[in-house]
């Protein structure tokens, strides 16, 4: 059977994503492994924030011996999985998509454009700053000293509910970011758009049980960062349902289909930035 | 022309550009403000809380003590707020320093016109925000005091200047290290303590307190902010608050001309 021009055109895409996956990261990890001074000034100042971080809460619980309802140590083990977010952050997010304003700005999203793969995708994983997985290893491993302080060692069943909630986590903070760049094609002269964000992740260093009811209608509903690091922690220190994990994938799933959504009406009315 | 006539032109040039290239950046000054103010918000959020756990009170601090506090810190960070190392930083790494270098004007003016359009900006958006929150929320209305409040002004101007020669002096040190902003991050990370920035000092561990009343910190933000809430305006606090920053001053605008002086021999000798 002759195969028809269409299927000519269209050269294998689905095996296509896996190689271009690979291949970038190959890339990335090449580009970076040039520099390992960088990966000792990366390890340095997570350590030291990371003291300042835990500093603080210890201020804070120097004054009350609970936060919202959460201990010390249970605090101690959300800003541990703040931290590994924020690795998730800086190492892909910040990079990858976060060079969308830039990229519109200057022109080279054209180029990005008229590669045969998925242009978010690309976009996603066009670079990684690899030695940020210092402040992946380094939260999960105060999460993990946290739960030794706490008595509690991690069974199957806790382990698995942090993986998922974290694995959602992860989806909801990416959403958020493609949503927001996605503005920079609304608003070309924007620079910071990544500010926005990083402002409102401030506010998830903390339980979110922990706000006052205002502040809590701001931080919590109103701007839903605060849940990524307060529901995957709650699952960690065993304070979330069986429910609790399941909605957390249903949000997850959500918000990455209203984000694809709002990207693909972003690309829609796109006409490159001389147009 | 006076000298006193020529300096005015020239500030008024200065101040009119800086307001006009700022102007085009509105949208990102107000991201900026952003943080400003939720920084602020999160840490009386959680003072809130804990005072309404404890009953009402952390060591003598209400929640109404707190909520003015962190408003009046809100203001005064914005207002004392200095960027410049990391423009510094990017003058000397982009070869921008050089044409600055040229002018027949110290590149300090640029600076210091920059920063006065830059705060008067941002410090009347947070007056407004302060203003509109004072409207709803009565607790956070200061008692009208004008002696204190024109006290409150000078030292937020002096506190202002401290951080300003501070933040130029180390921003200098980009003449001999491309890490000169790594510094001024690490003394962002140690001021948020030891300026009063997440918790009124009384409320820090004794020690760290101490160490604190050693060095200019507390004089940029604490001081500024105990007169304009008028918790501990007592007349020697007050002398003494004035006498600290007053010499926090003197030291850091004598580092800066000393690292000013060094670092011209030192990038002329490179670039040369």
């Amino acid at each position: 059977m002759v195969p028809s021009v269409a299927d000519a055109a269209e050269p294998r895409l689905e095996l296509n994503t896996w190689a271009v996956l690979r291949a970038l990261i190959r890339l990335s990890a090449t580009l970076e492994l040039q520099y390992p001074a960088n990966f000792f000034a990366s390890m340095f100042g997570t350590l030291f924030w990371l003291t300042m971080a835990v500093l603080t809460v210890a201020l804070f619980y120097s004054h009350t011996t609970h936060l919202g309802g959460w201990s010390f140590w249970e605090t101690v083990a959300l800003l541990g999985v703040f931290n590994a977010l924020v690795g998730v952050v800086e190492g892909v997010f910040r990079p990858g998509i976060g060079s969308l304003a830039e990229q519109i700005r200057h022109g080279s999203f054209d180029l990005v454009l008229t590669r045969p793969v998925d242009a978010q995708l690309y976009l996603t994983f066009r670079e990684l700053d690899l030695w940020r997985i210092a402040d992946f290893v380094l939260g999960l491993s105060l999460a993990g000293y946290a739960m030794h302080k706490l008595g509690r060692p991690l069974d199957a069943a806790h382990a698995l509910a942090f993986f998922i909630t974290f694995a959602s986590a992860i989806a909801v903070l990416y959403s958020v970011w493609l949503a927001l760049m996605c503005l920079a094609f609304w608003l070309v002269a924007i620079e910071n758009l990544p500010t926005v964000f990083d402002a409102l992740f401030e506010a998830a260093r903390y339980p979110a049980s922990a706000y006052p009811k205002a502040l809590r209608l701001v931080f919590v509903y109103l701007l839903p960062v605060a849940w990524t690091t307060t529901i995957p922690a709650s699952a960690l220190v065993g304070r979330l349902s069986m429910l609790g994990v399941v909605e957390s994938v249903g949000v997850g799933c959500a918000a990455l289909l209203v984000s694809r959504l709002v990207w693909r009406a972003a690309l829609r009315r796109y006409t490159s930035a001389g147009g | 022309m006076s000298t006193a006539a020529l300096w005015a032109r020239r500030y008024g040039a200065l101040i009119r550009a800086a307001w006009l290239v700022d102007l085009q950046y509105r949208a990102d000054i107000a991201l900026w403000l952003l943080w400003g103010i939720i920084e602020p918000a999160v840490a009386l959020g959680i003072w809130w809380s804990i005072a309404s756990a404890a009953g009402g009170d952390v060591d003598g601090f209400t929640q109404l003590d707190f909520a003015r506090y962190f408003f009046a810190v809100t203001l005064i960070n914005q207002l004392t707020q200095a960027w410049d190392a990391w423009s510094i930083d990017h003058w000397v790494a982009e070869g921008e320093m050089n044409y600055r270098l040229a002018r027949p004007l110290n590149p300090v003016h640029e600076a210091i016109a920059d920063n006065l359009a830059y705060k008067a900006r941002t410090g009347t958006i947070v007056l407004l925000v302060w203003l509109l929150a004072a409207w709803f929320w009565p607790i956070v209305r200061l008692p009208v005091h004008p002696r204190r409040w024109l006290l409150a002004a000078v030292a937020i101007v002096l506190g202002a200047a401290i951080r300003f020669f501070n933040g130029f002096a180390i921003g200098l040190l980009a003449f001999w290290t491309t890490r000169a902003t790594s510094l001024i991050e690490l003394q962002m990370a140690l001021g948020v303590f030891l300026s009063g920035q997440i918790a009124p000092l009384d409320l820090l561990p004794h020690p760290v307190a101490v160490i604190a009343h050693y060095l200019w910190f507390p004089y940029v933000i604490a001081f500024p902010v105990s007169l304009l809430t008028g918790v501990g305006d007592s007349a020697s606090s007050v002398a003494h608050g004035f006498i600290g920053q007053i010499v926090w001053l003197v030291v850091w605008w004598g580092a800066y001309r000393l690292v000013w002086r060094r670092g011209l021999v030192r990038y002329g000798a490179v670039g040369g």
